[in-house]
């Protein structure tokens, strides 16, 4: 194998990981196969065998989410994997990457799988234990040898004979004093039990399968006990070493537990179980400890008490309406000479009568633990202790069980904090799911549960309990297997609407998908569930992942059944209006607009006074989710008035009205957009004038109107650019409904006054609100600007300029090209008013030039090139103006317009920032292929021929692999040769590698063919000369210059101006040493050096020259520059 | 851990069933064993041991386990019992004269508290042999009508022709498969 194949084969493994559940079959079984019988040839080649290891562990990690694709291959797997480890001559370093191969497939489909392949014979024994003998604990690098070798003892050790036979064998052969064998396998596992690595697990594993054996058990499990007590008592927690030791002793016990015989262990539960509490009390701080010793203590409550079988568990589990109906079918399905069923489905088993036997007093301490363990700051002890609580209530008596039950319901009380509400929720699952809520109890409960669906604690500015939701839904789940359709149905309303409030509302992904599994468990077994088939396939796992659509459209679906629509409704007009998220409640919103259609009447005469009387709520999370309702409803609410062809007015009672109407007054005068929470409320009301405006509300020319104003005029000022933007988007629909006359034209009083207002905000000394009024005309409604558009235009550009006082107002810059944009953005119905304006020959002259000079943004600040956004906005501009133009006027476009257009564009297709260029790019192939066609497009039938509309399919913009090399073909048009060159010499000159090498590139196989074509040589170089010339000391050009030269020259671009003696070189010469006069920046001195360097090979008096300038640079002061001359 | 990863955990989990299969030696245990395995049956020797077999059996992954059931081998039985969720006895039926320790053994078998709850399928093997016992007659031997704790089944099979031993597995699958699966 090879160092390709194994980056190969590294690069598939994420991609198997994201592809999650998608594969279909181990494909890479000959592989392995072929990976593992060459072991025994490159063991000694430490680089192959890291190859080998590597790559097993891309292959088995890609099946790590779907192991039972392995389960096929893996007995072949380890038998060729044991075979190895089974040969006595096998060098040990074989042996060693063997067993670290069988870890890596243990570890990817789980041990008690591996465990039952691995042979078991009796001849297996002695060899397993001698190998193990040989093993080294502290040998850190082979513990994957011990912890196989260990879990194979265990399989082992369960052959069906006596130990002692081995031992009389071993008598004879090596004679007395050797330790018997079981004592040898105690010793082994009791050593490993106190190592650190993973070997201690299956140590602990093999030792409680060894222990509990008829014969072992006998002489060898007091004494076990014994040790493994004084462990616990004597256990320094405060060490790591001791520490280890009780994980090893409390693990295997509770495995032993597990594995043994009840009655055997039954006498040693007692002790147990006094040891454990002491000890649990002293490791709440470590969470392994606390968990192990929380599930000994539920195991030793099982050994107290006699297994039960549930009497009901053949009575549900019927998912599937098939199978339900195949049990009705008459006749048994065994066939056959006399088969004979004992007991028929249907029919109950008969439960042995509960018999009277004493409950021993341990139990009550063990669920006393228990109980306590629910309410764990950890999620594992809270886990293992509601198990504990299922499996050992389902042992207890039906009075004892409910009086369980009635501790756990004590845990869902306010004061209990968020990890008892969810232990609780674990623990009723658990016992739901066995069966063991008594259905009388049901009552109580429900109601509980339904309040732990909606559990969200508020901490700060965050909030817990999504766990404490996703378990009510497993609570959900569970009540669904374990009930009978008669009990659940007097809950089934109350679940349902809880669940699907909770699958489409909740604001976690993983919850939503909860209760919607919940809900489809319910549905598939209960099958009362109203609409439930039709909701659970359109409300699946997939479809509620993405939030936006639960809110808006699944919400709409669910609502269509009358059982759900107020219910939702309400949830969000009661619930979810006050949430924490802002996103929630901006969704929130958002909902109640999509559902209001369900429910008009309602909406109107229930929900929106509500809202409104929240909105002026002293909880500002309420107020503001209140205002963002309340606008949305009414927009909502004007849709249908205009749908049944009346107005809002006729809808909305007068008082409603009346109140909206108030709000942003009220909010004023209680000083709420001030201080904390100011800037939340005037996004919301930004967004309440958008919406009311939308509709149409009856304040036509009432004060309100100028408040409105005046609070949007505020908004635009606000540094947060959220605010600005809702201000924007709000003053056209503003503008367009309460400053509009009927005939279409502005109230020219209003006009008059905003116009004022505005002009002067765009020569203002603050930039936000320089920003916030160009952003106003960008989004300013056509009619406006009727009659002022000469005026508007040239405010816009000069707050386009870049002057040298605000050289760092990027973002007003853009701001105002953006807005230079839109005036020549069409809305046929604003033609008319002042298109007649834009379409003069001086307003065109104005546009583009103004454009023409945004383009060349190159502002650096400490966020880097923010010039580029400039950039990107003017050509959008110019793309939007062009386009205008040559649909109504193309007269208008001068081929010096074209000219200066397209030269700018593809400078831009070629220049460093990834981004410009992917978007100049396409800007560029729109321009070409606009239709109408664009006039004056100089050399466009080339341009057609190098970029034909197949390849602009096809091309990725951002990628400089696939433009440059299109760009570098424009080097031989006249008209574009100059700038291409200025934007390639950026890029080949630049400081991305990739982008440099692709660039470079492209001009070096453009300059390649012309290598023996003197005459295109002069020209080019001419035109090197000439940039150089133009950007002399401008840093952003002749840095890259003297860099790109340096490459040139290298690569003897320029070799046929060598032996004559052509002016190249000298102005070359010339124009360098210029350039580092008095220059003092290192960087460009060491470009310059490689360039002086490049120059020598010309001969003559260029390279006497040159050679004193190096000179020259080698007495230089600073030593980075001195030291590369030489 | 949530309920998705309780759900993806149960879904494996609900596939799998262990079923032990114990008898008297000379019952056939290993023969069936190798017969649903699709191996050669014709050198077998008494199991000194145990063996473990996974089959795929209608979408349900089947774990037999198959210890020996030699007299010294049967007090290691009950090392093997734990979450068992169906127990295959395997009957020798032309071997009349050890139904009585059969019955016996089977009956301690029923008491094991690890053993509740399981399904139980009895064999009635070699069927195919002359002398052999119809299944009836072996139901009646081992009082099968008095179990009320466990579901049972009698089948007579013959494990070297293969007779019936489909249908046998067809129902204690089906029988597990319909309990509610709670994962303890």
């Amino acid at each position: 194998m090879t160092v390709e194949d194994l980056s190969g084969g590294a690069g598939d493994m994420p991609a198997a990981l994201s592809m999650g559940g998608a594969l279909e079959e181990f494909k890479e079984v000959e592989e392995v196969k072929k990976l593992i019988a060459d072991i025994v040839n490159i063991y000694k080649d430490e680089i192959a065998v890291e190859l080998t290891v590597e790559r097993m562990q891309c292959i088995f990690a890609s099946y790590q989410e779907q192991t039972h694709l392995l389960d096929r291959y893996l007995e072949d797997l380890l038998k060729q994997l044991l075979e190895i480890v089974r040969n006595p001559d096998v060098p040990s370093r074989v042996l060693h990457l063997a067993f670290k191969l069988l870890y890596l497939i243990t570890k990817t489909r789980g041990y008690k799988v591996i465990v039952r392949m691995m042979p078991h014979e009796t001849s297996d024994l002695e060899p397993v234990l001698s190998l193990l003998a040989l093993q080294k604990s502290t040998d850190h690098e082979h513990w994957e040898t011990r912890y196989v070798l260990l879990l194979w003892l265990s399989i082992v050790c369960m052959i069906p004979f006596d130990m002692t036979r081995f031992d009389g064998h071993v008598k004879t052969d090596t004679g007395d004093g050797r330790k018997t064998v079981t004592q040898r396998i105690i010793d082994t596992g009791m050593q490993y039990l106190c190592v650190c690595d993973k070997s201690r697990d299956a140590a602990a594993y093999m030792l409680s399968k060894f222990l509990t054996r008829p014969d072992v058990k006998k002489q060898k499990l007091a004494e076990f006990f014994n040790w493994a007590l004084l462990a616990m008592k004597t256990a320094d927690v405060s060490t790591m070493p001791g520490t280890i030791q009780l994980v090893g002793v409390l693990t295997t016990m509770a495995l032993l537990f597990k594995h043994g015989k009840r009655e055997d262990l039954v006498d040693y539960a007692n002790t147990v179980l006094e040891h454990v509490v002491v000890l649990k009390a002293s490791v709440t701080q470590n969470t392994v400890l606390a968990k192990l010793s929380m599930k000994l203590i539920q195991r030793l409550g099982l050994t107290f008490l006699k297994a039960k079988v549930a009497n009901w568990r053949y009575q549900r589990g019927h998912r599937s309406l098939a199978a339900n109906l195949a049990l009705t079918a008459p006749g048994g399905d065994a066939e056959g000479p006399s088969p004979s069923v004992g007991s028929k489905e249907g029919e109950e088993v008969v439960e042995v009568e509960e018999e009277d036997y004493d409950i021993p007093e341990e139990v009550e301490e063990v669920i006393e633990q228990l109980l306590s363990g629910l309410k764990d700051k950890d999620t594992v002890v809270r886990w293992s202790a509601a198990k504990g609580i299922g499996r050992l209530t389902g042992r207890l008596p039906q009075e004892l069980a409910d009086e369980v039950v009635g501790s756990i319901m004590q845990l869902f009380t306010i004061v209990e904090t968020d990890a008892a509400w969810h232990g609780g929720c674990l623990a009723m699952a658990e016992l739901g799911r066995r069966g063991l809520l008594l259905p009388a109890r049901l009552g109580d409960v429900v109601p509980v549960i339904i309040k732990a669906l909606n559990f969200d604690e508020k901490r700060g500015n965050f909030s817990v309990g999504a766990h404490v939701r996703d378990a009510a839904c497993y609570v959900c789940w569970s009540f669904a297997r374990a009930y009978d359709p008669d009990q659940l149905k007097p809950f089934v309303n109350d679940i349902a609407s809880a669940l699907v409030i909770v699958s489409i509302f909740d604001r976690e992904v993983n919850v939503r998908r909860a209760a919607a599994a919940a809900f489809q468990e319910n549905v598939g077994r209960q099958g009362q569930f109203p609409h439930g088939i039709d909701i659970l396939t359109t409300c699946d796992y997939f479809a509620v992942g993405n939030r936006t659509h639960c809110y808006t459209d699944l919400s709409v679906y669910v609502a269509q059944f009358v059982d759900y629509t107020t219910v939702l409704i309400d949830h969000l007009a009661h619930v979810k209006i006050s949430h924490w998220d802002r996103n929630i409640r901006e969704l929130c919103a958002e909902g109640l607009h999509c559902l209001t259609a369900r429910a008009p009447q309602y909406m109107t005469s229930e929900v929106l006074p509500w809202l409104v009387s929240k909105c002026l709520d002293m909880d500002l999370t309420m107020r503001h989710g209140a205002i963002l309702a309340t606008s949305a409803v009414t927009h909502a609410l004007a849709l249908q008035a205009w749908s049944q062809h009346k107005e809002i007015a006729d809808l909305v009672d007068k008082d409603t009205v009346e109140n909206i109407r108030n709000v942003i007054p009220k909010l004023h005068e209680a000083r709420w957009f001030r201080g904390l929470g100011g800037e939340l409320m005037k996004k919301a009301t930004c967004c309440m004038i958008h919406k009311l405006s939308l509709a149409k509300m009856p304040f036509h020319d009432e004060p309100i109107i100028d408040i409105w104003q005046r609070l949007l005029d505020d908004c635009l000022q606000i540094i947060d650019p959220d605010i600005q933007e809702s201000a924007t988007v709000a003053l056209s629909a503003f503008l367009s409904e309460y400053y509009r006359q009927a005939d279409g034209h502005p109230k020219s009083q209003e006009q008059e006054h905003l116009m004022a207002k505005y002009l002067e905000g765009l020569t203002s000394k603050t930039q936000t609100t320089r920003i916030g009024f160009a952003l106003a005309f960008g989004a300013m409604p056509k009619f406006m600007l009727e009659g002022r558009v000469q005026e508007v235009m040239s405010s816009l550009v000069e707050a386009s300029r870049l002057t040298e006082k605000e050289e760092k107002w990027v973002e007003s810059r853009r701001s105002a090209v953006k807005a230079l944009t839109s005036l020549y953005r069409t809305e046929p119905a604003d033609l008319s008013s002042c298109m007649a304006d834009l379409l003069s020959a001086t307003s065109v002259h104005t546009i583009y030039a103004a454009l023409f000079d945004a383009m060349n943004d190159y502002t650096l600040d400490s966020r880097g090139d923010v010039g580029a956004g400039g950039s990107e906005a003017s050509m959008t501009g110019l793309l939007q103006v062009t386009s205008t133009l040559t649909i109504a006027e193309p007269s208008l476009i001068t081929p010096e317009i074209s000219r200066q257009l397209f030269c700018c564009i593809v400078q831009q297709s070629v220049e460093k920032i990834d981004r410009t260029r992917a978007h100049a790019g396409q800007v560029f192939s729109q321009l070409l292929y606009h239709s109408p066609e664009i006039p004056h497009i100089p050399h466009r039938d080339d341009l057609l021929e190098i970029f034909p509309q197949s390849v602009l399919d096809s091309v990725i913009w951002i990628a400089p692999l696939s433009t440059f090399p299109l760009f570098t073909q424009l080097l031989a048009l006249s008209t574009y040769s100059y700038s291409v060159l200025l934007g390639l010499t950026v890029s080949v000159g630049g400081l991305t590698e990739s982008l440099v090498k692709y660039s470079a590139a492209a001009l070096l196989d453009y300059l390649r063919h012309l290598a023996s074509d003197r005459e295109a040589t002069q020209v080019f170089s001419d035109i090197v000369l000439q940039i150089f010339r133009d950007h002399q000391k401008v840093d952003r050009v002749t840095l890259p210059m003297l860099k790109m030269l340096d490459q040139l020259l290298a690569n003897g671009c320029f070799d046929v101006f060598v032996n004559d003696d052509h002016s190249f070189p000298q102005e070359l010469l010339a124009l360098s040493r210029e350039e580092i006069r008095k220059c003092g920046e290192p960087q460009k001195l060491l470009a310059s050096i490689n360039v002086f360097c490049g120059l020598l090979q010309f001969p003559g008096k260029v390279r006497t020259n040159t050679l004193s300038q190096l000179f020259l640079l080698l007495c230089h002061k600073y030593p980075l520059v001195s030291t590369p001359s030489l | 851990m949530g309920l998705l990863t309780i759900l993806k955990k149960m879904k494996e989990k609900e596939k799998e069933m262990r079923l032990l299969m114990l008898g008297l030696d000379n019952a056939g245990k290993t023969t069936i064993l190798k017969k649903y395995n699709g191996e050669d049956i014709d050198t077998i020797s008494p199991t000194l041991g145990f063996n473990i077999k996974t089959l795929e059996h209608k979408g349900y992954k089947l774990n037999i386990w198959d210890v020996g059931g030699q007299k010294s081998l049967r007090s290691y039985w009950r090392n093997y019992f734990e979450s068992t969720d169906g127990l295959i006895w395997v009957v020798d039926c032309a071997d009349r004269r050890r139904l009585a320790d059969c019955k016996r053994e089977l009956d301690s078998l029923l008491m094991e508290e690890r053993l509740a709850g399981a399904t139980l399928l009895v064999f009635a093997n070699k069927q195919d042999l002359p002398g052999a016992l119809p299944s009836h007659d072996i139901k009646e031997a081992l009082e099968l009508d008095n179990i009320k704790s466990h579901h049972w089944l009698i089948q007579g099979c013959s494990a070297v022709t293969g007779e019936n031993l489909l249908q046998g597995v067809d129902w204690i699958t089906n029988d597990i498969a319909s309990r509610i699966f709670t994962m303890d």
